[in-house]
């Protein structure tokens, strides 16, 4: 009864708490930041007894709006697959974040909680499994749309999808061979050693080319600017061109999901996960020789805030990039995806190969 | 004969003809005013200067004759100088009140100015101040600021329409047209004085502040008037239908041909296009219901309804008769598909036409007795013209004895007393009314079927002489309305006779094989001025 | 001669884009941490002067218009009222999209003999060009109100009518030529609705 009750507890937190408060902040930071990046002010109107807050309340204004816009199903659409295809893709990218390490283990009245909501022993494969399964939802509401563009977006869909999945599958190897295990948890852990007793052993510092690599396809992976002609609104508005009210607004908020389960795939595997460094379980001990203990409650705190920063730097940095690059052609999609990612990621994996066996 | 060279060109033209006449006929257009080739010369306006040879000024072309071995030059610099100096003289007292004058578009005075005006005005004296917006007949205004004393609408007057109300009053630049005192400019004729003032001195009161004359469309056509058959082009708007309070017809003008009308028409014949888009126009087929109002209905339903009841009828039984009243005011086209009709499905109490109770005015010019168009026509395809015929049908109306009557346009009040017509077609089984406007008879019909008006259908009239002459579609047919023939195709096709014609130009083509008068004509041949039937 | 000759081909480095990539990177995050930082300076009330973005707060700060501007139309009067406008259908000839509806009408006065009974401009297919203002023989027509709201909740309010062409009325002081003036985000006094001819609803 209690596991049930902690599971429960665990999925509330970090699924309904943590992910959709990211997502829906995304909203807010995507407009405010681009606002700040070129010299506008952004959204600032939606008000509440004229307090404003930094436009803070268009994130209420905006979900009010989604839910109440009229729910449209175009005539000759496939009625039950277009109503079920917002909510295929959303599924698979809130059920990914099960694998999804947030900290280390929490001891509460001697028992142990994993910070984790389900440890699985193949944790990123798990990932990888079920974020391929995304797709499916995008297909299926651009074909049961009855609408040429939005099937249209949804072979592109499917084909970048399946391209990247390829070269982000390759490109994680790397740093599964350097830690020896695919489970996440153990994976995190294993980035807790030092080089050199000061420098934490994080991914990134190992596969630095694999982090770079991880990066753009997941950001592919995602379907934002610049790899976003499944959307492509200036061309053929995209795979959810007649969706409205809260189903468009649920393909919209999956995208910002995906991001941030991207930003926490990366930080997990690259950025250390919930490691900060110099925090043993017991608490800090600084390279130049000073200690700090710290509860075991503390401890667990630090570490997912420590997460939390990771992804918040992560997602600015690619907020960053969302603003600063246009759009590529879908033929360059291809073949950075076939031509690049895919041999360099092939590379990197022989020389990590190679460095592990000779060295 | 004598021979002319004309900016280099040769010519032999015979005695008394002039110079511009002469060049009209190289091909080369010399700017006029006062000349038109259906009035006497006067060589008024001097706007014709040309250059002749061995004479020490310009001469006007209009006015000089031509003598053998003349050498004219009409674009030299002096000549063109000279046109240029007339037309600023022309335009000392024009007060240039174009936005508001309903010539422009039209006007010889813009179009010369465009061409040959003197851009910067040399005078610096003001404007001589004369009647403006003079009401001086039933449809024409003057504005004797505007007019530049060429007198065409003054020797119009005395010679063709010899009725004498205008003419120049005081000297100098004093000078200006008006009627006579005591005199309206009215006479059956008077709207041809608009038509040939080149500038916007007359203007008609019928289209006066309607529409801008560069939103019309012209298309050749007939007049339906009478058996005149004048020569017309309908000027139509249809883009901007906030004009001439909607009407797409906004007015009619006439159109040179030799052999008819020449340059003119009657003012009767122009305000003819009225009905076109009057309240009265049927646009939908319509039924009677039960307490005699009118429920428009589809083409199916008025068919089906009409077929019903001619079916109900054959075979014709001798107190249960069908009858046609068809209408000279159709085209041969429709006559002919409806003589088919008739002798198909063997109807043989066929009449056409309705005398008039009064003579209606006619005049040895432009105005026929008979204001029918295509009276000649119809006799040509075999229609017994007799009153004789209408006047048997009519009784056998009033006997009780027709199922089924069908009348094309006409109104039956015009020639038959009202109160006697009241019985008469109360009595037909089923009245059917094919027609464009609503009328007396069109009450007492059980079934309205729309027809085209004449503006809206292609086709041919035949006039008192003989020529057949062509009809062109202006304008779409108002609502669901169709041409006679189309209907008559429709309703054929539900009794078992098949119309085999898609357009006028087919059936015109049937015409000129099967019927005797009409051999060997076909729209090529009728072409713009017409073509006489034969014997 | 070659296209392509006229670019140097790319080096190794170019073709992977990565520095360009960086050097737009480090322009959008240049302006990003120099808005945030004045952003912060102006929130905390350290200074005013340098600011974080080049907003005007529309509709609390307007900025001023270039007198070229064109904004909504107005109809001329003669000095005793009436409209200028003969009815001449010059603008709605000229007119491109086809927006004015100018009916004519007779007046007695022999001087002035046609005036427009009807003039309508459906302000949902103007697009602005001008060419009406240009076109007019008799200045009647002007496109200097400054009334540039014209948002409405249905397609008939958006036609305007001979009677609200000449309610509208000139605002020249919402124009300037003057930068600086143009520049300062000086607040010009709001224009309640009926003065701007724009109808509630």
């Amino acid at each position: 009864m209690a596991e049930i009750g902690i599971a429960v507890a665990k999925i509330l937190f970090f699924v309904f708490v943590f992910v959709f408060g990211t997502a829906a902040l995304l909203t807010w930071v995507e407009r405010k930041q681009s606002a700040v990046m070129q010299d506008r002010i952004g959204a600032n109107r939606a008000a509440i007894l004229g307090l404003r807050v930094w436009g803070l309340f268009h994130i209420i204004a905006d979900s009010l709006k989604m839910f109440f816009k009229e729910d449209f199903t175009p005539r000759g659409a496939e009625r039950f697959l277009f109503s079920i295809a917002p909510g295929i893709t959303m599924f698979f990218a809130l059920v990914a974040f099960a694998a999804i390490p947030f900290a280390d283990k929490l001891v509460v009245g001697g028992r142990e909680i994993v910070m984790q909501i389900a440890n699985l022993n193949v944790g990123i494969l798990y990932v990888f499994a079920v974020m391929s399964m995304a797709v499916y939802g995008v297909v299926i509401g651009a074909w049961a749309s009855n609408n040429n563009y939005s099937l249209i977006g949804g072979l592109r869909a499917s084909a970048q999808m399946i391209s990247y999945e390829v070269a982000i599958g390759v490109s994680i190897i790397g740093v599964l061979m350097v830690y020896q295990t695919v489970d996440l948890q153990e994976l995190v852990r294993a980035q807790g050693a030092l080089f050199g007793g000061w420098l934490p052993q994080w991914g990134i510092f190992y596969q630095p080319l694999g982090f770079l690599l991880f990066l753009t396809t997941g950001i592919a992976e995602t379907k934002r600017i610049p790899f976003d002609t499944p959307e492509g609104e200036s061309e053929i508005i995209g795979y959810h061109l007649e969706y409205s009210s809260m189903r468009f607004g649920m393909f919209f908020l999956t995208d910002l999901i995906e991001t941030v389960l991207i930003a926490c795939i990366t930080v997990t595997l690259f950025l250390g996960g919930w490691q900060v460094p110099y925090l043993l379980p017991e608490g800090f001990h600084f390279p130049w020789g000073g200690t700090w203990a710290l509860s075991n409650v503390t401890v667990t705190i630090l570490q997912f805030l420590g997460f939390t920063l990771k992804v918040s730097v992560l997602l600015w940095f690619m907020m960053i990039i969302r603003w600063t690059l246009p759009r590529f052609r879908y033929d360059q999609v291809m073949s950075l995806g076939w031509k690049i990612l895919l041999p360099v990621a092939l590379a990197n994996i022989i020389i990590t190969a190679a460095v592990i066996v000779f060295f | 004969m004598p021979l002319i060279t004309i900016d280099g060109k040769q010519i032999e033209v015979e005695k008394g003809v002039t110079v511009i006449q002469a060049a009209e006929r190289l091909g080369i257009n010399l700017p006029r005013y006062c000349y038109h080739p259906g009035l006497s010369i006067v060589g008024q306006c001097r706007i014709c200067l040309v250059e002749i040879e061995k004479m020490p000024k310009l001469q006007v072309a209009c006015y000089t004759p031509v003598t053998d071995g003349m050498v004219v030059h009409t674009q030299t610099p002096k000549a063109m100088r000279g046109r240029k100096d007339v037309l600023e003289l022309l335009l000392v007292n024009h007060p240039l009140d174009c936005p508001v004058c309903d010539q422009a578009g039209e006007c010889y005075l813009q179009d010369y100015y465009m061409k040959i005006g003197q851009y910067d005005s040399k005078m610096v004296e003001d404007k001589n101040k004369k009647h403006k917006a003079l009401d001086i007949g039933p449809h024409v205004m003057l504005d004797s600021e505007r007019c530049i004393l060429c007198t065409r609408c003054v020797r119009f007057c005395n010679e063709v329409s010899k009725s004498n109300e205008l003419g120049i009053f005081n000297r100098g630049d004093h000078a200006e047209l008006l009627p006579y005192p005591d005199r309206r400019l009215d006479n059956n004729y008077s709207v041809n004085t608009v038509d040939i003032c080149p500038v916007g001195a007359l203007t008609e009161k019928d289209f006066r502040f309607e529409a801008r004359v560069w939103y019309l469309q012209q298309t050749d056509s007939i007049c339906p008037g009478c058996s005149m058959g004048c020569n017309v082009s309908v000027h139509t708007n249809t883009e901007r239908d906030h004009h001439a309070e909607g009407r797409r017809v906004v007015r009619l003008k006439p159109r040179y041909n030799a052999e008819v009308n020449k340059w003119w028409m009657c003012d009767f014949g122009r305000y003819s296009y009225q009905p076109v888009d009057d309240s009265s126009r049927i646009t939908a087929p319509m039924l009677k219901d039960g307490k005699g109002g009118w429920i428009e209905t589809s083409w199916e339903v008025a068919i089906e309804a009409v077929a019903a009841k001619i079916k109900k009828a054959l075979p014709l039984k001798k107190n249960a008769q069908v009858g046609i009243w068809a209408s000279p005011q159709m085209t041969n086209e429709d006559l002919f598909v409806l003589r088919q009709f008739n002798q198909k499905l063997g109807f043989n109490q066929v009449a056409i036409g309705v005398t008039p109770k009064e003579k209606p005015f006619s005049d040895e010019f432009l105005i026929k007795e008979d204001k029918n168009p295509n009276t000649r026509g119809a006799a040509a395809l075999g229609y017994n013209l007799d009153m004789e015929a209408s006047r048997g049908i009519y009784r056998l109306a009033f006997d009780n004895q027709l199922a089924v009557l069908i009348i094309f346009h006409h109104d039956l009040a015009a020639g038959f007393d009202p109160q006697h017509l009241a019985t008469a077609l109360g009595n037909v089984q089923t009245l059917v009314f094919v027609g464009p406007n609503r009328n007396t008879t069109s009450e007492f019909a059980h079934i309205l079927l729309p027809a085209a008006s004449w503006p809206e259908k292609e086709g041919t009239f035949t006039n008192f002489a003989g020529r057949v002459q062509r009809l062109h579609q202006a304008v779409a047919p108002l609502g669901d309305a169709r041409p006679e023939w189309q209907i008559l195709k429709l309703l054929g096709k539900e009794l078992g006779m098949s119309v085999p014609y898609l357009e006028a130009a087919d059936i015109f083509a049937a015409l000129g094989q099967s019927v005797p008068a009409f051999a060997g004509l076909n729209y090529e041949r009728v072409g713009n001025s017409g073509a006489m039937l034969k014997g | 001669m070659n296209v392509h000759d006229k670019y140097k081909p790319l080096t190794f480095w170019e073709r992977t884009y990565l520095p360009r990539i960086w050097d737009g990177l480090v322009i959008t995050m240049h302006h990003f941490f120099r808005n945030l930082w004045h952003f912060i300076l102006a929130r905390f009330g350290v200074q005013r002067e340098w600011k974080g973005a080049v907003t005007f707060q529309y509709p609390e700060i307007r900025r001023l218009f270039h007198p070229r501007l064109r904004t909504m139309h107005r109809l001329t009067k003669r000095d005793d009222g009436t409209p200028r406008c003969v009815a001449c259908m010059m603008c709605e000839t000229v007119c491109p999209a086809k927006c004015i509806y100018i009916v004519a009408g007779q007046r007695p006065e022999k001087e002035i003999e046609k005036v427009p009974v009807k003039f309508d401009i459906d302000l949902g297919m103007c697009v602005f060009c001008g060419y009406c203002v240009e076109a007019c023989p008799e200045d009647a027509i002007r496109m200097d109100t400054g009334v540039i709201e014209m948002a409405s909740y249905s397609r008939q309010s958006l036609i305007l009518t001979k009677e609200r062409l000449l309610s509208h009325v000139p605002h020249p002081e919402y124009y300037t030529m003057r930068k600086d003036l143009e520049l300062a985000a000086k607040p010009v006094q709001l224009r309640t609705e009926s003065e701007a001819g724009v109808e509630a609803h």
